[in-house]
């Protein structure tokens, strides 16, 4: 991708982009800077480089990696720069990493080789190759090995704490706290198989402390922690604090500094559904996700919640539900959303206002649902793949677009 | 199974805030994981497995060929310059405007000032034109102006004066407010160039039919302003759109954008120019048709056909205007927007998509996206999808580009490109959806023409991730390289519009068996051309995932036949289809030394034809590149269309525009001088020459070619130059003694002893006269001197006179032919000290009479006029080249009597030659007596000298 805009940005080379008024040529268009880009002062050696990097790219581009290979055994000189060690040493490691993923004869050694030398040729990128080594690791298994790692960046300490450092500290935490909590997993187990064995508990608990003391922390920063929350949650089911699991669900769903995450929700729902909770919380939930997802495949269920319920104002809800659902590319063949929106209609038909109801409804939608379900080509699909769809779907048209002239019949299409 | 979601996502931390400022890594995604996934967890330790977010492992695709193939034979077209023009520029430009529109930049005025301005070259003035200034001199350094005169050497006051008194006042439009709107206009050209966003979607769609059949869609012509549907086919590698005739429509604007939906069959096609929008409809058995047009008030700059209901287009404009446009029914104005989203980008560009709702579409500019709900009135319902921050790594300065609906790859999927200028994609789904199968986003940039492949995978069941590394694909203005060179200035102009900025960009998949999938990506240019590529897949069975440790780095694999099914044939004859690298483990620098070819097996398809189509390589598994040379079909279609380009391109001549220089004229430079005559004779002697060249042996003289006459030049008239130099050197070759005595002569030194001679001769005449008492008339004074001088064999007296005739009335010029062709062309002296001149062709020589008897007196008249008749007066070089190469004119057939070869003239001191020429002997040779008399006897003299001249060849 670096690639596309090099032909473009050639003179795009301030270092601040935004006093474009002294540059003559400036572009409407401000653009990240390019890979390897001519700056007006540099040295043979620099020039040496920059074509090196070139060709590296290049080579990496077309995936000729035997021949970029070649290039960045030459390229590594460019450390030896101390004006730009630090642009460099990211070059020379992420490129090497990406070079050796693609040769077939590259052994772990060599990976360690880059990672090592490159995480201790200098301070500003300590954290993140670290984090980088120890997925590496992890990928490939080693996961006692990923812990060290992430242990030995865990205690490292290098001046003042930029915002960019503190994040990675957190990541780094959190991952050791996976992996603890995944060592937890596998002394549960041998617990569970052996169920005897009292030391283990001990070691277990001591995982369960360090990882929630981490995961709490991370859990107060705003972002996506899918399998961090999972995890906690789980030790702390283990460990009956269902108060605790809940709170910290809740919080990772309803705090609105987090971006919005249907898993969130999900999350809570599955919690409840696991300690039976009562169809009045689920259906809050699902309400919740509702308005964030219309189209979530739980929305079935929720709509089944509300068809479940005796109220009318839950029948519409739930024929609202079902229609959005039917809105989606995704479910509009689908027969379980079609069926569950016949039995509510027939609900709300059994009702006084179910009429204007519907039509209250499908006022919205008079103008084009018309064309996104009942043309002649979905009646001819449908029937060719599959014939109850039909059947359904033929039943509700006159229902649900009334006075229009629809094609979509069950009868065979005379063809 | 589109409304999956993903049930655990790759953590990350979430930034909100403008991006960051501070340079960060400029490597991309390369070499990075960007966070790991956990699955399992049931079991042991062991029986976890992790994914991460940037996969290394991806699909591998490699192209057919090493260069893209042109679809389509070129067509004229009007290409633009590739250097974008500089606005300080301008002057240069207003130049040019001047001269080219001189009508509408100064007509108000030149009509005012024309009654009194009078460009006749003539004395006298017309009577009406009695108070007219004359301009004749200002107009003929005018005209002198198209040839780049040097400012400073050639003035001209009077075009001085005129414009210092009147050059506010002489244009239409003031100069101020002409340049001003040239360098806007120049700089808004610049950027258009530099990036097109007007381009953006690509004016190139493809609509399957079936599986390896559909209909391509591309804009034509000279303006782009073409519609095409054209049905087109990929087989065998290769693809056909000869089948068939495209379909046409002219609109009256260049085609921007195209952009397709198709619902259960039925298709319908928007096509944006800048100010128009119009819907076409059409499907695999129904022949295209126009359905309606709309006109926009500002320029439009995105259109989106809906992929839900047919006939629903979104049309946004400059303006900010997103309007929902139901074919048949109008414009729905359903989002205005005056400013831009999240802060000011100053862009008026804006983008438009369906989303996975048939109602809520995404609206973008330059700084996010947002999702809109055609229903709600209210303004507030929007939900940001992107926005420019710190959370998706923006860097500073760092603009939205492109977005897409990936509707066919996931009905909630979303494209949105920010950090390289891409402004095509097109995204091939994962086939079945099947496992391991990634999904091809291809994205393509203007005026790099780069293609990127990317890959992807997951939004169902697993969070998505990036797959592979980003691979570029071929791009058409590197194939030349991998084509024959040209003669440079057809390789310069094939390069020139190859080079043409890219103008869209489509792709599709062919999936022709379990294992043998191809991809056919379609790059148009903005010329029209559009190239084609086929990338295959490498079979999943020889995908190399785990750990790479386990191979060893010997080991060698052939690659699977059965994706063929046929017979694989050992092919040592073709080693240079692929070269193999065979690695070691060791340093880098070691395996470029062991790099070797190793024996290539070929599927010998025997339903093919002479294409020798995806040669296998005996190979490593990393080692699945692209070939290295170029099927002979494939060069076929590429010698064809670049000869077809020369024939458009003859037409159109850039050179005939430029001003003229001063030319040489080559007609008849470097010409063989006789060619019919000596053509066929030297035919055979050029072969054999050739032969022995090749053979490198020594042409020998009793070869064949003995028995052409070499052609020698034939013998000069010594009479036709009587010039004092040829005549000195007439008499150099006759031996020092002459030469002695003709410089004697010409200086005078015996002139005390010729005038004795004389004296004596007339003495003893009169005696003679007296004796016989016969009376002499004046004439016979002549024939006498002249018998005088046939008699003595005295060469001196008679070159002394005729270069004392020569120099005096030729005024002292010497290389005097130019001189005489312009001015003097009425003097039939020749005195020209060019010893080339001493040729003249042979073809005068059978008419020419032989000089006439010294008794006549207009003799001498002879030999000039001859001269002068083949001699082009006009034109100086062509007669000194045209007759290098003559046979020497001679008045008689060349004679027995060979001039001595061996003979050198005599060293001359330097300083003599210009003293000889310029008239310093004059004074000296002023004292003899001149006279018209002489000059008649000089030419008789020296028709009676022996023809010598070929001698003088030597000079």
């Amino acid at each position: 991708m670096e690639s596309l805009d090099e032909h473009f940005n050639l003179e795009d080379e301030s270092e601040s982009s935004d006093d474009s008024s002294r540059n003559r040529h400036k572009s409407k268009l401000p653009l990240a800077s390019p890979l390897c880009a001519e700056t007006k002062f540099e040295s043979g050696f620099q020039k040496t480089g920059r074509i090196c990097l070139e060709h590296i790219r290049e080579a990496m581009l077309h995936h000729k990696w035997q021949e970029a290979a070649e290039y960045m055994a030459s390229y590594t000189q460019m450390l030896e720069d101390r004006k730009r060690r630090s642009t460099s040493k990211e070059l020379v490691w992420r490129l090497s990493i990406e070079i050796l993923h693609h040769l077939s004869n590259s052994t772990v050694k060599d990976y360690n080789i880059i990672y090592e030398r490159m995480k201790h040729s200098g301070v500003k990128d300590y954290l993140t190759i670290c984090l980088e080594h120890s997925f590496h690791l992890m990928l490939h298994g080693q996961i006692e090995e990923a812990k060290q790692q992430l242990s030995v960046a865990e205690s490292w300490r290098y001046g003042k704490e930029s915002i960019s450092q503190h994040q990675r500290v957190k990541l780094i935490q959190a991952y050791r706290s996976l992996l603890d909590y995944m060592i937890w997993c596998d002394k549960k187990y041998t617990l569970t198989k052996n169920n005897s064995i009292e030391s283990d508990n001990q070691g277990m608990q001591t995982l369960f402390r360090q990882a929630s003391v981490n995961f709490k922390e991370l859990l107060r920063n705003p972002g996506v922690w899918d399998p961090f929350v999972l995890s906690y949650v789980e030790m702390l089911e283990f460990y009956e604090d269902y108060e605790e699991a809940l709170n910290v669900l809740n919080d990772y769903a309803y705090d609105n500094s987090f971006p919005p995450n249907p898993n969130a929700h999900v999350y809570i729902y599955q919690f409840l559904k696991r300690h039976n909770a009562s169809e009045k919380k689920l259906v809050k939930v699902l309400k919740n996700l509702h308005l964030l997802v219309p189209s979530h495949e739980l929305m079935l269920e929720y709509s089944f919640l509300l068809l479940q319920s005796e109220r009318t104002s839950d029948f519409r809800k739930a024929f609202a539900v079902l229609l959005d659902m039917l809105d989606f590319a995704c479910w509009r063949s689908n027969l379980d959303v079609w069926k569950s929106l016949q039995d509510a209609i027939h609900q709300l038909l059994s009702q006084n206002e179910g009429q204007m109801i519907i039509q209250d409804y499908m006022a919205l939608r008079k103008d084009w649902w018309p064309k996104l379900h009942f043309t002649r080509s979905h009646a001819k699909k449908d029937s060719e793949e599959n014939a109850k769809l039909l059947e359904v779907k033929a039943s509700l048209a006159e229902i649900l677009c009334p006075g229009r002239a629809l094609r979509y019949t069950a009868e065979p299409l005379p063809t | 199974m589109d409304h999956q979601f993903p049930p655990r996502l790759f953590p990350s931390f979430y930034n909100r805030g403008p991006p960051e400022q501070l340079p960060r890594g400029r490597s991309g995604g390369w070499g990075a994981y960007g966070g790991v996934s956990a699955q399992g967890g049931s079991g042991p330790l062991s029986s976890w497995t992790f994914t991460s977010r940037r996969r290394v492992d991806g699909e591998v695709w490699r192209q057919t060929e090493p260069l893209p193939v042109p679809l389509l034979s070129p067509r004229k077209a009007f290409q633009e310059y590739l250097t974008p023009p500089d606005p300080m520029d301008f002057l240069s430009h207003l130049q040019n405007f001047f001269i080219d529109d001189g009508l509408d930049a100064f007509r108000c005025t030149s009509e005012v000032l024309g009654e009194n301005f009078y460009f006749k070259k003539a004395k006298k003035k017309e009577k009406y034109r009695q108070g007219s200034v004359n301009m004749w001199r200002t107009k003929s350094y005018i005209d002198l102006l198209k040839y780049k005169p040097c400012p400073v050497s050639n003035p001209s006051r009077s075009l001085e004066r005129f414009s210092s008194h009147m050059s506010d006042v002489v244009h239409d439009v003031p100069l101020e407010l002409l340049g001003s709107l040239l360098y806007e206009e120049l700089t808004e050209q610049r950027e258009r160039m530099q990036f097109s966003e007007r381009s953006t979607g690509g004016a190139l769609a493809y609509v399957p039919f079936s599986q390896s059949e559909g209909c391509l869609l591309y804009p034509g012509g000279l303006g782009m302003d073409r519609l095409h549907f054209h049905k087109v086919a990929l087989q065998n590698s290769c693809m056909d759109a000869s089948s068939s005739e495209p379909v046409s429509f002219q609109l009256k604007a260049p085609i921007r954008q195209i952009s397709c939906g198709s619902v259960l069959g039925d298709c319908c096609v928007a096509v944006r120019s800048d100010y128009h929008c119009g819907v076409w409809r059409f499907g695999e058995r129904k022949q295209p048709c126009l359905l309606q047009v709309v006109d926009a008030e500002a320029a439009a700059t995105c259109v989106s056909v809906s992929p839900h209901v047919l006939g629903e287009v979104l049309v946004v404009s400059e303006s900010g205007a997103a309007n929902l446009w139901t074919v048949g029914r109008g414009l729905q104005k359903v989002r205005t927007e005056e400013s831009n989203l999240y802060f000011n980008a100053k862009s008026p560009w804006r983008w438009c998509e369906f989303s996975a709702h048939p109602r809520v579409m995404v609206y973008a500019d330059r700084t996010g996206a947002e999702l809109t709900d055609f229903r709600a009135k209210a303004s507030g319902a929007h939900h940001t999808l992107f926005r420019i921050s710190s959370t998706s790594d923006c860097r500073s300065g760092e603009r939205l580009l492109l977005c897409r609906y990936l509707g066919d790859v996931n009905a909630f999927h979303h494209l949105v490109a920010t950090q390289a200028p891409p402004l095509f994609c097109h995204v091939a789904s994962a086939s079945d959806r099947g496992m391991g199968e990634t999904t091809k986003v291809l994205l393509g940039s203007h005026s790099s023409q780069e293609i990127t492949l990317l890959q992807y995978s997951g939004g169902r069941l697993e969070a998505c991730s990036s797959r592979g590394a980003p691979q570029a694909l071929l791009r058409p203005s590197d194939s030349l390289t991998h084509l024959p060179v040209q003669i440079p200035h057809r390789q310069q102009a094939a390069a020139q519009r190859l080079a043409s900025p890219a103008a869209g960009l489509t792709c599709f998949q062919k999936k022709g068996g379990a294992e043998d999938f191809s991809l056919c990506v379609l790059q148009l240019t903005e010329v029209g051309d559009i190239f084609y590529q086929i990338l295959e897949r490498r079979p999943p069975a020889e995908d190399k995932s785990g750990a790479p440790e386990a191979q060893t780095s010997e080991q060698l694999q052939v690659s699977n036949p059965a994706r063929h099914g046929d017979i694989i044939t050992a092919a040592p004859e073709t080693p240079d289809r692929i070269v193999c690298l065979d690695s070691s483990t060791e340093g880098a620098e070691d395996e470029r030394g062991t790099r070797k070819q190793l024996p290539v097996a070929f599927n010998d398809e025997p339903g093919l034809d002479a294409e020798v189509c995806g040669g296998e390589e005996v190979d490593r598994s990393s080692c699945w590149e692209a070939p290295l040379t170029i099927s002979s079909s494939t060069a076929e279609t590429w010698k064809l269309w670049l000869q077809k380009l020369r024939l458009t391109g003859q037409n159109q001549n850039p050179e005939a525009v430029r001003p003229q220089n001063f030319v040489v004229q080559t007609a008849g430079l470097l010409q063989a001088a006789d060619r019919d005559a000596g053509g066929e004779l030297d035919e055979p002697l050029r072969r054999e020459m050739k032969g022995c060249m090749r053979r490198r042996s020594l042409l020998l003289n009793d070869s064949a070619s003995i028995k052409v006459p070499l052609t020698v030049p034939a013998l000069v008239n010594a009479e036709a130059w009587t010039d004092a130099l040829s005549d000195r050197l007439t008499a150099a070759w006759r031996g020092e003694e002459e030469w002695q005595a003709w410089w004697r002569d010409q200086l005078g030194t015996n002139r005390k002893m010729k005038a004795d001679a004389l004296r004596r001769k007339r003495r003893m005449q009169k005696e003679a006269r007296r004796a016989e008492g016969r009376r002499f008339q004046l004439s016979g004074s002549f024939t006498s001197s002249v018998s005088y001088q046939t008699d003595l064999d005295d060469p001196f007296e008679s070159t002394g006179w005729s270069s004392a005739v020569s120099q005096g009335t030729l005024s002292d010029e010497e290389g005097g032919a130019v001189l005489e062709s312009e001015e003097d062309r009425t003097l039939p002296v020749t005195a020209t000290p060019d010893p080339i001149r001493t040729t003249t062709p042979q073809k005068y020589t059978p008419s020419r009479p032989r000089p006439l008897p010294p008794t006549q007196p207009n003799t001498p008249q002879t030999p000039r006029a001859n001269q002068r008749s083949w001699r082009p007066q006009d034109d100086f070089l062509s007669s000194v080249w045209g007759t290098q190469d003559a046979p020497p004119q001679s008045e008689e057939p060349p004679q027995s009597e060979e001039p001595p070869q061996s003979e050198e003239p005599p060293p001359l001191p330097s300083s003599w030659f210009p003293s000889s020429q310029s008239g310093s002997l004059r004074p000296s040779l002023g004292s003899l007596p001149s006279s018209q008399a002489s000059q008649s006897q000089r030419g008789p003299s020296q028709a009676s000298q022996p023809k010598r001249k070929k001698s003088r060849m030597g000079f």
